[in-house]
């Protein structure tokens, strides 16, 4: 028995011994593509600039006010811009990704690659998503800042950078849908940010609501997993499920959306 | 190596293939000839398994295009009509993009090798948007032969380059055909009857003509037409001619007559004869070759007026 695993994990070996022998890797393939794109887009600078820019501000205020008024430090603020800013910027990061393959015509060439479909909309969208967390990364100075001048709550901070990470996950699965249903950048762009601006504002809406509806626009509200949760230091399974679950739907829906290309 | 049975193409009520059939042999160099519209891209895009038929079966080296969808893309070098490029890449990095979803072993080389062949060496580093169209044209060529693909699939790939750049591209095309299956569109004639093996008219969704390009001339030409000349002549010439057994028609042109005859290699020593009797000279008798052009037209004239656009690329 073990014998014969080994055996057949050796030929396995073998046939895999030539370097990258007859494996196309779309998904690696595409994500890199992304990922460097972003690299050589003033697009993405100006997303990096506009993000380390607004949450610098907002971090110096509020450490300034603090110091004033004596109150404890908070390192969840910057997040909490973030993730507001997240309505515009993860349009803008998403925006050209299907868009743009659509219009040039490249898109016909990916998909008569031998490569999935849903590897085409996963690889780009974890381009993207890896862009923003290099974003973040960048913006881990803040909590350092923080605990070399005090003692913040590490925990929260923890727990809400996790948080704002899968709530920029979500945020840009939902900027490539709408990249994927025209061929406009701008279309897609805007179309992303009034589906994140409905989704910021659900819960607010809903007060005012049927009441039969409100439980359900409390639920989809994309922030209220965040504020109400990971901000403040907690790790509800709920809440991860509901990003999780808004970046498996988008991008099956994003995969759906390029397969009916071929049908049209 | 590629079999085509019935194959049917909608687009909504709109049928842009009704029910064609071919087979394209290994090492063939096979050419689509038709209008904008006809049906040759749609036919290409099926091939290449870019999108499914209607009805119709359709295998590319024994794959079907919607069961192995994945298998035939991987036999398949394609270059779509208007050629796929990023113009933010450098050639080198678009051919590796490639390469890599192909998954090419010694991409380095392969792309080397390829941009050697295609004569773009020297431009590996160039931004593509910086690449002139018959540039753009080259690399999408190489693009398609990144992995040594046994059949090649070429939508019109000399639209819209200048006359030089369309012959290399020709050259280009007949070079691959040594060790390539290439099937290749295009609604210039000439261009076809230079470089396939095998010709395909295709209009309205449907195969109207099929053969080698002389093969098709040949067949149209039956019955042909004659251009005579003749010098010095005190009498009706037409009139003459006319009385020439099995001339159908006679039509004076600019320095001479065009006869239609029922056959046009025996009615000739009848004509030369019947000239020289009357007492004239004989200047010239020849038989008018029929370009693919007029055969084309004369295929194809019918209903050109009803010709549907062919989908625009998205």
């Amino acid at each position: 028995m073990t014998d014969e695993t080994l055996v057949s994990e050796k030929t396995e070996e073998v046939t895999e011994a030539p370097p990258r022998q007859g494996r196309p890797n779309g998904l690696w393939a595409i994500f890199k593509k992304e990922l460097g794109h972003y690299f050589t887009s003033p697009i993405a600078y100006f997303v990096a600039f506009a993000t380390l820019l607004l949450t610098g501000l907002i971090f110096s205020n509020d450490l300034r006010s603090r110091v004033l008024y004596q109150a404890p430090p908070d390192g969840t603020v910057v997040l909490q811009t973030l993730v507001f800013l997240m309505i515009f910027l993860a349009p803008l990061l998403t925006m050209r990704l299907l868009a743009e393959e659509t219009r040039e015509g490249t898109l016909e060439l990916l998909l008569t690659m031998p490569v999935r479909d849903g590897d085409i909309v996963l690889g780009k969208f974890l381009g993207a998503w890896a862009y923003f967390t290099i974003i973040m990364v960048v913006m881990l100075v803040y909590p350092f800042i923080l605990a070399s001048v005090s003692s913040p709550d590490q925990g929260v901070i923890i727990t809400a950078y996790i948080g704002a990470w899968l709530f920029s996950g979500a945020a840009l699965a939902i900027g490539l849908l709408f990249s994927a249903v025209t061929e406009n950048q701008i279309v897609a762009g805007f179309l992303g940010v009034a589906a994140m601006v409905v989704l910021w504002l659900a819960e607010i809406l809903a007060p005012m609501a049927p009441p039969e509806l409100r439980p359900f626009l409390r639920e989809i509200s994309i922030e209220g997993h965040f504020s109400s949760s990971f901000a403040r230091g907690v790790i509800d399974l709920t809440d991860v499920a509901y990003y999780v679950f808004m970046m498996a739907g988008a991008l099956f829906i994003t995969t759906r959306i390029v397969e009916s290309r071929r049908w049209r | 190596m590629i079999e085509v049975q019935d194959l049917t193409k909608y687009y909504g009520n709109f049928a842009a293939l009704k029910g064609i059939s071919f087979t394209v042999e290994k090492g063939e160099v096979v050419g689509f000839l038709g209008p904008n519209g006809a049906g040759k891209t749609t036919t290409m895009r099926i091939l290449t398994a870019y999108m499914p038929p209607s009805a119709g079966k359709v295998t590319v080296a024994g794959y079907d295009v919607v069961d192995g969808s994945m298998e035939v893309r991987r036999v398949i070098g394609y270059m779509p009509e208007t050629v796929p490029l990023y113009p933010d890449m450098s050639v080198f990095g678009y051919l590796d993009f490639v390469a890599e979803l192909r998954g090419v072993p010694d991409r380095w080389d392969r792309i080397e090798d390829v941009l050697d062949r295609v004569g773009m060496l020297e431009r590996a580093d160039s931004l593509i948007r910086n690449l002139s169209k018959g540039m753009r044209q080259r690399v999408g060529l190489a693009q398609a032969i990144i992995h040594d693909p046994e059949v090649l699939i070429l939508d019109e790939p000399t639209i819209g380059l200048d006359p030089r750049q369309v012959l290399e591209v020709r050259q280009l095309v007949r070079e691959l055909g040594r060790d390539h299956t290439i099937i290749f569109s295009t609604h210039i004639l000439s261009e076809a009857e230079q470089v396939c093996d095998r010709v395909l008219i295709i209009d309205h969704g449907q195969i109207v003509a099929e053969g080698t390009p002389q093969n098709l001339r040949d067949r149209l030409q039956k019955g042909g037409r004659l251009f005579v000349r003749v010098g010095r002549a005190d009498g009706d010439v037409e009139a003459l001619l006319r009385k020439v057994p099995t001339v159908r028609e006679v039509t004076s042109a600019e320095t001479g007559f065009i006869i239609s005859a029922d056959d046009n290699v025996g009615v000739r020593p009848a004509i030369a004869r019947a000239v020289v009797e009357a007492g004239w000279d004989l200047l010239e008798l020849r038989p008018l070759a029929m370009t693919l052009e007029d055969i084309f037209l004369e295929l194809t004239a019918s209903d050109e007026d009803t010709a549907e656009p062919e989908p625009e690329e998205e």
